[in-house]
C-alpha cells in the first residue's frame, strides 16, 4: 500500500473580485462577483512508505494547498487521495493520529510555556501511554539536545531552538508520515545543517515517509530522493532528485588556474563568470558545446595548471526549472 | 501506544489553558479597575433613580441588591474574551490549521479554553468587584442564591460560549465578523439582563426576553445571587441546558458545513 496516493486532485478557491474605485466597492457589496481561481489542477502521484519527497514550485503554485487537503485541513474540489489508506478530510482525526506537521511559519508551541508542557499537551491529545511517551520524549530531548532550554518559556527561544523543539513536538507519536512544510525557514546555515540530519536519521531509523515543500535548496539536496515539482496548479515534473538535476543541470562552472593570462576568452556557449588574471571562472552551457570541446580549445593554446568542474548549485537549478515552466506555459 | 484517554486530554488543554493564562494576571488585574469606574457610574444613576421613585426598592429589588446584581453582571461581561477576534485570527493567520489537524475536537478545544480562561478571569473580577461592592454598599444580601452562583455561572458562560462560538464561526465564511459579534454584545448588555434586571423592562420585552436565550447567561446567575426565588432554581438550570444543547447543536451543524468550505489562508 501507498503511503500517500492523489488522484486527479482538485482545489478551485471562489475569490471575490471587486472593481476600482468606491462605486466599485458598493457594487460589489449588493452585487458580488466571484471568480474560480484554481489553486490545484488535477495533480496525480503517490508516495511509498519511507520515501523521502520534495514538493517544489514556485509560491502561490499550490503547495500548501496539497498539503492542507493531504492532511485533512482543506476538501478539494475534485479528485480523491489518501494518506496511510485514510482519506484525510473524511478521516481527519483517525489519520491525525498517524502523521506528523511542522509548519516553518507557525508555531504549535505554548508561547508562555516551556517546550516540556507543550510535549505534556501532545502526549495527551494523542493519547500516548505514561510510560512510552516519557521513553520517547527523552530519546528525543537527547537526540534534538533539547535539555537545556527544556524549562526555558518558547517565547525566549531563539528560532533555532523553537524549530528543534517542533519538529521534536511533532515526532513524539511516531508518526508515520512527517510533513514539513519550510522547516528550515529563517535558521542559519548551522542550524539548518543540524535540522537536516535529524530529520534524515528519524527516516533512516524509523521508516518515516517525509513530504517536504521547501524554496531552500540544501533542503531538497540533503533530505530528498525524489521530486514533485508543480506550477500553477499542475505537475510538471516527478523524478528523482538527481534525474531533475541532469535534466535543468544545462550549465557548468569551471574553475580554471592556467600558467599564463589568457587575456580576453569567447567562444560559443561560454561565458566568463570572474577572470583575474590567472585564473578564469567559467559557465559552460552544455546545450551548445561541451567541456570536452572548451577545454580542447583552451589547451591548444595554454597550459592548464589546475581544473575544476562543478555542478550549479541547487539554487541555480531550481530558478532555472520554474524559468523554463514559465517560458513553456506562456508559449501554450 | 495508543489508549483511551479522550476525556483527559481535554482536562489537560484546560490546565495547560490555566496555567498560560496565568502569564496575564496582571493585565486582567488592570482590565477589572475599570469595574470601579463602572460601578461608581451605576451607583450614581441608581441612587438618583431611587430617590427620584421615593420608594426603597423598584420591582422587588433594593438599591443594595441592585448594585450587586451589577456587580455579578459586570463581573462575568468583562470576563468573557473576545471569540470571534480569536477565531478569526485563527482562520486569517492560518493557525487554525494546527487545530484541525490534532486529534481534538475544535469546538471542545475551544470549549475548554475558554472557560479555563474565564474561570481566571471572572474569579478577578469577582473579587474586585466584591471588595468595591463591599466599599461602596456594604455586604451582598446573603442567601441561598449564592450558593447556587458557580453552578448558574458554569451554565451561564457554557450558553455565552455556544452563542459566541456560531456568530466566531462566520468567520468560516466572511472576513470580518466583529460587526456581528458587537451586535451579539449589545443584546447581552439589553434584552441579556447585564444592565438591570429583566423585571426592570417593559412587560412585552420581558416576555420576549424569557423567550430567548440571553437571559440564561448572566441574568440567571446573578438574578439568583441577590434575589433568589423558591424552585425556579431547576427550571433555570434546565433552560441554561436546553439552551446550550440546542445552540450546541446548531453550532455543530454550521461547524461541519464551515470546514468543507474553509478557505485555510497562506495556502
Amino acid at each position: 500500500m501507498k503511503t500517500i496516493q492523489v488522484e486527479q486532485l482538485e482545489k478551485i478557491f471562489q475569490v471575490k473580485k471587486k472593481q476600482h474605485g468606491l462605486s466599485g466597492s458598493l457594487k460589489s457589496l449588493f452585487k458580488p462577483q466571484y471568480a474560480d481561481k484554481t489553486a490545484v489542477e488535477g495533480i496525480t502521484f503517490s508516495v511509498n512508505q519511507s520515501e523521502t519527497v520534495a514538493f517544489l514550485g514556485p509560491n502561490g503554485a499550490g503547495k500548501s494547498t496539497t498539503i492542507k487537503m493531504l492532511t485533512g485541513i482543506l476538501h478539494p474540489s475534485s479528485g480523491s487521495a489518501t494518506v496511510l489508506g485514510c482519506c484525510p478530510w473524511t478521516e481527519r482525526s483517525k489519520l491525525a493520529y498517524r502523521i506528523g506537521s511542522v509548519f516553518g511559519q507557525k508555531s504549535q508551541l505554548w508561547y508562555h510555556l516551556p517546550p516540556l508542557d507543550t510535549f505534556e499537551l501532545m502526549s495527551r491529545i494523542y493519547e500516548l501511554r505514561r510510560e512510552d511517551y516519557k521513553a520517547r520524549r527523552d530519546n528525543l530531548i537527547e537526540r534534538f539536545e533539547l535539555g537545556t532550554y527544556l524549562h526555558t518559556p518558547v517565547r525566549k527561544l531563539s528560532l533555532g531552538e523553537r524549530m528543534r523543539c517542533e519538529i521534536a513536538a511533532s515526532l513524539l507519536h511516531r508518526p508515520q508520515a512527517l510533513f514539513l512544510d519550510e522547516p528550515t525557514i529563517g535558521l542559519d546555515a548551522v542550524v539548518k545543517q543540524r535540522i537536516r540530519e535529524l530529520i534524515v536519521e528519524m527516516n533512516r531509523e524509523e521508516g518515516t515517509t517525509i513530504f517536504l515543500t521547501s524554496h531552500d535548496a540544501g533542503d531538497i539536496e540533503k533530505l530528498c530522493d525524489r521530486a514533485i515539482v508543480i506550477n500553477h496548479g499542475g505537475l510538471v515534473f516527478d523524478g528523482q532528485v538527481d534525474y531533475m538535476k541532469q535534466q535543468f543541470l544545462t550549465h557548468k562552472t569551471v574553475q580554471l588556474v592556467l600558467e599564463n593570462d589568457p587575456g580576453e576568452l569567447a567562444a560559443p556557449g561560454v561565458s566568463v563568470l570572474n577572470q583575474g588574471g590567472c585564473r578564469i571562472t567559467l559557465s559552460v552551457d552544455t546545450g551548445i558545446t561541451t567541456i570536452e570541446a572548451v577545454l580542447a580549445a583552451l589547451m591548444a593554446s595554454h597550459r592548464i595548471v589546475d581544473m575544476t568542474v562543478q555542478d550549479p548549485p541547487m539554487e541555480d537549478i531550481i530558478t532555472r526549472m520554474y524559468g523554463t515552466f514559465q517560458v513553456k506555459e506562456v508559449s501554450l | 501506544m495508543i489508549s483511551l484517554s479522550k476525556p483527559a486530554k481535554y482536562v489537560f488543554i484546560g490546565k495547560i489553558t490555566l496555567r498560560s493564562q496565568l502569564a496575564y494576571v496582571a493585565d486582567f488585574i488592570i482590565r477589572s479597575l475599570f469595574l470601579i469606574l463602572i460601578l461608581y457610574i451605576f451607583m450614581q444613576l441608581w441612587q438618583t433613580t431611587y430617590s427620584g421613585v421615593g420608594s426603597s426598592s423598584i420591582n422587588g429589588f433594593t438599591f443594595k441588591q441592585m448594585m450587586w446584581y451589577l456587580v455579578f453582571t459586570e463581573s462575568m461581561v468583562l470576563a468573557t474574551p473576545s471569540l470571534c477576534t480569536r477565531i478569526e485570527e485563527e482562520v486569517k493567520s492560518g493557525d487554525v490549521a494546527f487545530k484541525l489537524i490534532r486529534p481534538v475536537n475544535f469546538i471542545t478545544f475551544h470549549y475548554v479554553e475558554y472557560m479555563s480562561e474565564v474561570a481566571i478571569r471572572f474569579i478577578i473580577n469577582l473579587l474586585l468587584g466584591s471588595a468595591i461592592g463591599l466599599l461602596l454598599v456594604g455586604p451582598p444580601p446573603v442567601g441561598n442564591g449564592l450558593v447556587w452562583l458557580p453552578l448558574l455561572t458554569l451554565g451561564g458562560f457554557t450558553v455565552n460560549f455556544m452563542l459566541g462560538m456560531l456568530v466566531a464561526l462566520s468567520s468560516f465564511w466572511v472576513e470580518e465578523t466583529r460587526g456581528l459579534e458587537f451586535v451579539y454584545n449589545k443584546i447581552l448588555f439589553t434584552v441579556g439582563g447585564m444592565l438591570m434586571p429583566l423585571e426592570l423592562f417593559p412587560d412585552t420585552l420581558q416576555k420576549a426576553g424569557h423567550w430567548m436565550p440571553f437571559q440564561t447567561i448572566v441574568y440567571f446567575p446573578a438574578r439568583t445571587a441577590v434575589s433568589m426565588h423558591h424552585g425556579e432554581i431547576a427550571s433555570m438550570l434546565a433552560l441554561q441546558g436546553l439552551w446550550a444543547a440546542l445552540v450546541g447543536s446548531v453550532i455543530w451543524l454550521v461547524y461541519r458545513k464551515g470546514v468543507r468550505k474553509l478557505n485555510v489562508n497562506g495556502g
